[in-house]
C-alpha cells in the first residue's frame, strides 16, 4: 500500500490515565444531570416546552410590575421604589401557583425514569451511596426550583432599585435586608412543595399519574384541612396544619413581617412555628422514607 | 494486571447472603485470578446475587469477600471506582442519546467531563455504535441496547467489569458479536467476570470458571482443568472383546459407548492402549483424549433442572 492510498489505523483501547474525581465527581454529575432533566436540556424538544414556559409565566408579572413602576415613576412621576405596585411577598403569592405545576413536573421527572428504566443499577455500580443519589437529585430540584422562586424576586429587586431617586446602587443597598428574607422564604417553599413531590415520585411508576396525585394532594389537602378545621372545634382544629400549600405562605408572611390572615391555620390559632415544624417534619420523613425505599430496590 | 499478584482478583471466605428466610448464597469459598472469569449456573443459582454482593450493593449476611483488594463491606465506594457493571436487565434511560448517557456514565465514575466525552466517543466506536451515537436509546434494537450497556460498563476504564447475562435476548449473530467484544476486553487489560447460564458462551470466552449450583460453589478452576479429562476414547476395527479383556487385566476401567471404548487408568492410558493393540493385533480407527463440555460437568455434578 502506498502512502497516497491512505491507511486505516485501529487505535484500539486507550486506558484513562487522567484524574478520577471519585464520589464528589459522581454527586456533581448526578446533580448536573438532574438539572438537565428538569429543564429538558439534551432531551427531545417536547421535554423543554413546559419548564421554560412556566419560567416565562413566572417572570411575566414581575416584568410587568417593574415596567409599570418605571412608567409611572419616570413618565407620570407618581409611584417610586418606596411605593411599588407589588412587593416581594406579593410576588411569592403570584409565583407559587406556577411553582406548584413546576414542582409537579420536576419531582417525578427526577426520580421515576431512573427507577422504571433500571438506571438505578448504574448508579449502584458507581462510587456513590443512595444518600448521595437522593441528595444530588434533591439538590437539582433545589437549584432549579430555587432559581424559579428567586429569579422573579431578583428581577423585582434590581428593577425597583434602578428607579431609586438616589441611583441604582443606593436602591440595591437600601433593600439589602430583603435578600436573606427572599432566600429563607424560597427555602421553605422549596421544602413544602418539593418534599411531597419526591415522596410521591418514590413510589409512582409513571409520570402522568404522579403529576395528578401530587396536584390532588397539594390542592385537596388544603381544601379538606381548611374545611375540617373550620367546621369542627377542639381537636378538629389540628387538621388545619395539613393544609400543605398554606403552610409556606404562613412562614413567608412571618419572615417578611406581614400579618396576612390565611385560611385555616391562622384562624385555628396556630403560630407560624407550627407551620415551620410541619414543613420540616414532612421533609425529614421524605428523606428517611426515600433511603429505606431505595435500599429495598437494589 | 496486578490483582493476581496481590492475592487474587476476587476472593471469598464463607460468603453468604440471604433474602430474609431464603438463603441465596451458602458459605462460598473461592479465589479467582486475573483474566476472563465465567460464572455459570442455572437460573436461580445465585449468580446475580453474588455479583451484587461483590459490587457492595448487597451486604453479605455471612463471611466476607474482597475484590481487587477492597473489602466489599468496608470499602464499597473505593471498589466501585475501579469496576464496571452491566446488569442483566436494561439500565438505559430511553430519553437520552447513547453519547449523552455514555458520557454521563463516565462522569458518574469520576472521569472529568472533557475526558468523559472523549472516552464515550472511543468506547461507542469500540462497541460498534459510533454511527448511532446521537440516536435516542429508546429507538435502539435489543442488540444495540446490549452494546450501549456494555459501553457504559467500560467507559471509565475499569480494572474489572461484571457482565450479568450479556447475551440475553440476542439473536445468534448478535450473540457472537457480543462474545467477541467480551473476549477483546481481556486484550485491553480489563478483567471480566461473565455470568451466564449458556455454558457455551462461557467456554468460548473465559479461561477460569466458577460453577454455582443452588447457591453453592460446585466447581472452580481453570476451564481446561474442568473440561479436561484423564480418560481416553479409542475406536477400533473389528471386535472389542479381546482388547477389553487385555485392558482390564492391566487394571484399566473400560466403558463401552457404541463403537467407542472410554478407558481410564492410573497408568498412562495412551501407552497401555498402544501395548494392548500391539499384543492383540487389532486395528485402530481413532484415539483421542475424552473431551468434556461444561454442560457434561454440570450434568454430571450439578443438580440441574
Amino acid at each position: 500500500m502506498t502512502a497516497e492510498q491512505g491507511a486505516v489505523f485501529d487505535l484500539g483501547y486507550q486506558p484513562h490515565e487522567g484524574p478520577r474525581l471519585g464520589r464528589r465527581g459522581a454527586i456533581l454529575a448526578t446533580l448536573r444531570d438532574g438539572l438537565r432533566r428538569i429543564l429538558g436540556l439534551r432531551r427531545k424538544a417536547r421535554k423543554k416546552i413546559m419548564p421554560w414556559l412556566l419560567f416565562g409565566i413566572a417572570l411575566l408579572p414581575v416584568i410587568a410590575i417593574v415596567g409599570l413602576s418605571f412608567f409611572t415613576s419616570t413618565v407620570l412621576g407618581e409611584a417610586g421604589p418606596e411605593n411599588p405596585f407589588a412587593g416581594h411577598p406579593n410576588i411569592f403569592t403570584l409565583t407559587t401557583s406556577v411553582f406548584l405545576i413546576f414542582t409537579a413536573l420536576a419531582g417525578p421527572e427526577l426520580l421515576i425514569p431512573d427507577r422504571v428504566e433500571g438506571v438505578l443499577s448504574v448508579y449502584a455500580s458507581r462510587p456513590m451511596r443512595i444518600s448521595d443519589y437522593l441528595g444530588a437529585r434533591a439538590g437539582a430540584l433545589a437549584v432549579a426550583a430555587g432559581g424559579f422562586l428567586v429569579l422573579p424576586q431578583l428581577v423585582l429587586y434590581i428593577g425597583l432599585a434602578s428607579l431609586h431617586p438616589d441611583g441604582w446602587f443606593s436602591g440595591l443597598t437600601a433593600n439589602l435586608s430583603d435578600i436573606p428574607k427572599i432566600l429563607l422564604a424560597s427555602l421553605f417553599y422549596l421544602l413544602a412543595y418539593g418534599a411531597p413531590a419526591f415522596l410521591i415520585s418514590m413510589f409512582a411508576k409513571r409520570l402522568g399519574p404522579a403529576w395528578g396525585v401530587y396536584l390532588a394532594v397539594m390542592i385537596l389537602s388544603t381544601a379538606f384541612a381548611v374545611a375540617i378545621s373550620e367546621a369542627t372545634a377542639g381537636i378538629g382544629r389540628w387538621a388545619a396544619l395539613a393544609a400543605l400549600s398554606i403552610n409556606p405562605d404562613i412562614v413567608m408572611d412571618w419572615i417578611f413581617g406581614q400579618t396576612t390572615v390565611r385560611e385555616g391555620i391562622s384562624s385555628a390559632g396556630f403560630s407560624p412555628m407550627w407551620s415551620v415544624g410541619v414543613i420540616l417534619g414532612i421533609a425529614i420523613v421524605t428523606w428517611i422514607v426515600g433511603l429505606r425505599r431505595y435500599r429495598s430496590l437494589l | 494486571m496486578t490483582a493476581a499478584a496481590a492475592g487474587g482478583l476476587i476472593s471469598t471466605s464463607r460468603l453468604g447472603h440471604a433474602y430474609g428466610e431464603i438463603v441465596a448464597l451458602h458459605h462460598l469459598d473461592f479465589e479467582v485470578p486475573d483474566g476472563r472469569i465465567g460464572l455459570v449456573g442455572a437460573n436461580g443459582a445465585g449468580k446475580s446475587t453474588l455479583i451484587k454482593v461483590l459490587l457492595g450493593i448487597l451486604s453479605p449476611t455471612d463471611g466476607n469477600a474482597t475484590v481487587l483488594g477492597h473489602d466489599v463491606q468496608r470499602d464499597p465506594i473505593g471498589l466501585r471506582a475501579r469496576v464496571g457493571y452491566m446488569p442483566e436487565e436494561s439500565c438505559l434511560p430511553l430519553s437520552q442519546t447513547a453519547a449523552d448517557f455514555t458520557v454521563y456514565a463516565a462522569e458518574l465514575a469520576g472521569i472529568p467531563t472533557k475526558a468523559a466525552r472523549q472516552r464515550a466517543s472511543d468506547v461507542l466506536t469500540l462497541v460498534g455504535l459510533h454511527e448511532e451515537r446521537f440516536r435516542y436509546l429508546g429507538e435502539f434494537s435489543t442488540g444495540m441496547k446490549q452494546r450501549a450497556m456494555l459501553a457504559q460498563a467500560i467507559v471509565h476504564d475499569p480494572e474489572l467489569v461484571f457482565l450479568d447475562e450479556p447475551t440475553a435476548g440476542l439473536d445468534p449473530e448478535g450473540r457472537a458479536e457480543m462474545l467477541e467484544l467480551i473476549a477483546r476486553l481481556g486484550d485491553f487489560g480489563i478483567n471480566v467476570l461473565v455470568s451466564s447460564h449458556v455454558l457455551t458462551d462461557i467456554e468460548s470466552t473465559c479461561d477460569w470458571v466458577v460453577m454455582l449450583d443452588g447457591g453453592r460453589v460446585l466447581r472452580t478452576g481453570p476451564l481446561s482443568g474442568i473440561t479436561g479429562s484423564d480418560t481416553v476414547d479409542v475406536e477400533l476395527f473389528g471386535t472389542h472383546d479381546v482388547v477389553i479383556e487385555h485392558l482390564q487385566s492391566r487394571g484399566a476401567t473400560v466403558e463401552v459407548r457404541g463403537k467407542v471404548l472410554r478407558i481410564s487408568s492410573e497408568e498412562d492410558s495412551f501407552d497401555m492402549i498402544r501395548d494392548v493393540l500391539a499384543e492383540t493385533g487389532v486395528g485402530m480407527r481413532r484415539l483421542s483424549q475424552s473431551a468434556r463440555t461444561l454442560e457434561d460437568v454440570f450434568l454430571a455434578e450439578g443438580n440441574v433442572e
